[in-house]
Formats: C-alpha cells, sequence, structure tokens
C-alpha cells in the first residue's frame, strides 16, 4: 500500500507541477526599436544606428521560477539599415560585417536570470542571448534595464561589449595601417515591447 | 643608369620618412581631415599595405628617371632647380590626375586639394635632393 502511494506521488508530481507554471507571456516588438553599434579609430569613435526595427516579431517568456526564465524569440535586423551618419563610414561598416553575403544580423533571446516585476522603475536583469553576426554566431550574457512605462510599452535595454573578431571579422584599417579601427564595439539595443 | 638608381634609392629613402613621418603626424594632430578615409573605396584589409609604402620609392626611381632625362632644362640655383622640377611635375602629371579622380571618385575637395599638396611637396623636396646629388 505504501509502495503505491510512493508510486502515485512519482506519476502525479510532473503533472502537478507543469500546472503550476505560469502560462508563457508573450511581447510583440514594436517598431519604435533600435539598435546601435559604437566603435572607435585611433582618429574619432563613430555611432552608427538602426533608427527603427521594421517587422513585428514576438519574444516568448516562460518563467520557470526555480529554472530561471526562457525567452523564445529573435529580432533580424538589416545590417543596410544602419546608419553611421557619414555615407563613408555607413558603406565601410556593411563592407566590414559583409553585407553583401550575409544581409541580415540576428539576435536570439534565450534566457533572463529572473523576471522582476516591471514597474517604471527600471530594473536590471541579465540574460543570454545568441548574436549572429556575418554568419557566425556567439552567445553573450548581457546586462538588461526592464521597465515599463504609462502606456504600458516595456522597455528593454541592452548591451554589451563585443568584439569584430568575435565574428571572424576583420576591423579596417587605412592608410597602410595608419588609421586603424579597434576591435572593440559595444552593440546597445532598445526594445519597446507590448504584451499580448 | 647607376646614376638614376642611386639619386631615385636617396631621394626614396628621404621621402620614406619625410611621407610617412608627415602622414603620421598629420593624423595625429590634424585627426579630423582623415576621419573621410574609413571609407570602402581604401584598402581596408591591410593586403596592400606592402605597396602603400613602396610608393615613396617609386615615385623616386620615376622622378629620378625624368630628372636624368631633362635636367638641362631646370635652370638656376639648387634651390631653384629643385623647386621647378616639383612644380613641372605637379603640373604635368598631379593635376590631371587629381582632377579625372574628383570628377570619378567620391572622395571630397579638400582629400584631392592634400594629395595634389602632397604630392608637390614630395616632388620638391626629390628635386632638390636631385639638383644636390644629380647636377
Amino acid at each position: 500500500m505504501k509502495a503505491k502511494n510512493i508510486l502515485w506521488v512519482f506519476l502525479l508530481f510532473p503533472a502537478v507541477t507543469a500546472f503550476m507554471e505560469k502560462p508563457p507571456t508573450r511581447w510583440v516588438v514594436s517598431q519604435n526599436s533600435s539598435l546601435s553599434v559604437n566603435g572607435s579609430t585611433n582618429i574619432n569613435t563613430f555611432s552608427c544606428v538602426i533608427p527603427a526595427y521594421d517587422k513585428t516579431d514576438t519574444i516568448t517568456i516562460k518563467d520557470k521560477s526555480d529554472k530561471g526564465v526562457t525567452l523564445s524569440g529573435s529580432i533580424d535586423l538589416n545590417v543596410n539599415s544602419f546608419d553611421c551618419h557619414n555615407s563613408g563610414m555607413t558603406k565601410q561598416l556593411q563592407k566590414t560585417l559583409n553585407e553583401k553575403q550575409f544581409p541580415e544580423l540576428h539576435i536570439r533571446f534565450l534566457s533572463l536570470s529572473n523576471l522582476p516585476a516591471i514597474t517604471r522603475k527600471p530594473e536590471p536583469v541579465t540574460g543570454l542571448v545568441d548574436i549572429e553576426i556575418a554568419g557566425v554566431s556567439k552567445r553573450f550574457e548581457i546586462n538588461y534595464q526592464i521597465s515599463e512605462d504609462a502606456e504600458n510599452v516595456i522597455n528593454l535595454l541592452g548591451s554589451r561589449d563585443l568584439n569584430f573578431t568575435d565574428f571572424k571579422l576583420i576591423p579596417p584599417r587605412k592608410l597602410g595601417g595608419m588609421i586603424k579601427t579597434k576591435d572593440q564595439l559595444t552593440v546597445a539595443f532598445h526594445l519597446k515591447m507590448k504584451t499580448i | 643608369m647607376k646614376k638614376i638608381l642611386i639619386t631615385g634609392l636617396i631621394a626614396g629613402c628621404i621621402l620614406f620618412i619625410l611621407s610617412y613621418g608627415g602622414l603620421f603626424l598629420g593624423i595625429r594632430f590634424f585627426p579630423g581631415l582623415f576621419v573621410a578615409y574609413d571609407n570602402p573605396l581604401f584598402n581596408s584589409n591591410g593586403s596592400r599595405d606592402m605597396l602603400f609604402y613602396m610608393h615613396a620609392f617609386i615615385i623616386s626611381f620615376a622622378l629620378s628617371w625624368f630628372w636624368d632625362r631633362f635636367k638641362g632644362l631646370f635652370k638656376g640655383s639648387f634651390l631653384m632647380r629643385g623647386l621647378e622640377f616639383g612644380l613641372v611635375y605637379s603640373i604635368i602629371a598631379l593635376l590631371p590626375v587629381m582632377w579625372i579622380s574628383f570628377s570619378s571618385l567620391d572622395i571630397t575637395v579638400v582629400m584631392v586639394i592634400s594629395w595634389f599638396l602632397y604630392g608637390l611637396t614630395q616632388a620638391i623636396i626629390a628635386g632638390l635632393v636631385f639638383a644636390k646629388v644629380n647636377p
């Protein structure tokens, strides 16, 4: 009899815990979202932006309480949408990112360390993403700030330092190497999302 | 021929130091003038760096031959001969090349003027060397 009870517990436990998981939440990425790439050379700094996200993608959030928060969804950005506020530099970035062969870069959202109560006050949270540039995908931990504004728009701001060479890209150098672009870049994005 | 090669080599060494030294200082002290070079029009993967640094010798050997062939036409002191040589080269060779470059490439006026002045300075320095070494 005792063994039978234990067996029931084992059989029912996964089913019960499955019902206890919160239902997935979906966030729709709005077109006001933006991404910027900031870098420097030995003579100047540059900031290249994709000022408006031209697609409507969703990110699904599954809060598994003890196992953290898993995310699924990605944003796909057109490399030729970058604007470096200087036509030559814009063309140079597109060439460096191998735009002809790989016209899109992708950010795939994988997880969050936790999902804080989203309020007006930005809350720090970390998460994992896969960033794919020029056909090479690398996993990074990102520091986010998450908040919600008066119009119930969720603002997810994330930034991360990465290197051209992480993606097997060569930082441009000009005039026999006298003008050199530094390997390190900062990628920052601001996603504006609505819960559906 | 030996004279042409020797004077070319001497001028090449001097131009190498002055040209790339000047370029290095220009980039360091006037970086704004060089921002426009961050453009795919200019080689960016380093594959032609050797060719870039050979330029001082290429121009020196070419000008050394030109000097040896026409040096009799340049009269006066060594300073005047060097100056006139540089001006002649710039008007005959540089000006038309700069003209076609500006008209066909997506480059700025500042860039073209700086290239012209760079070439003129190189030719005057080479002319002065030639007037001294191979009068």
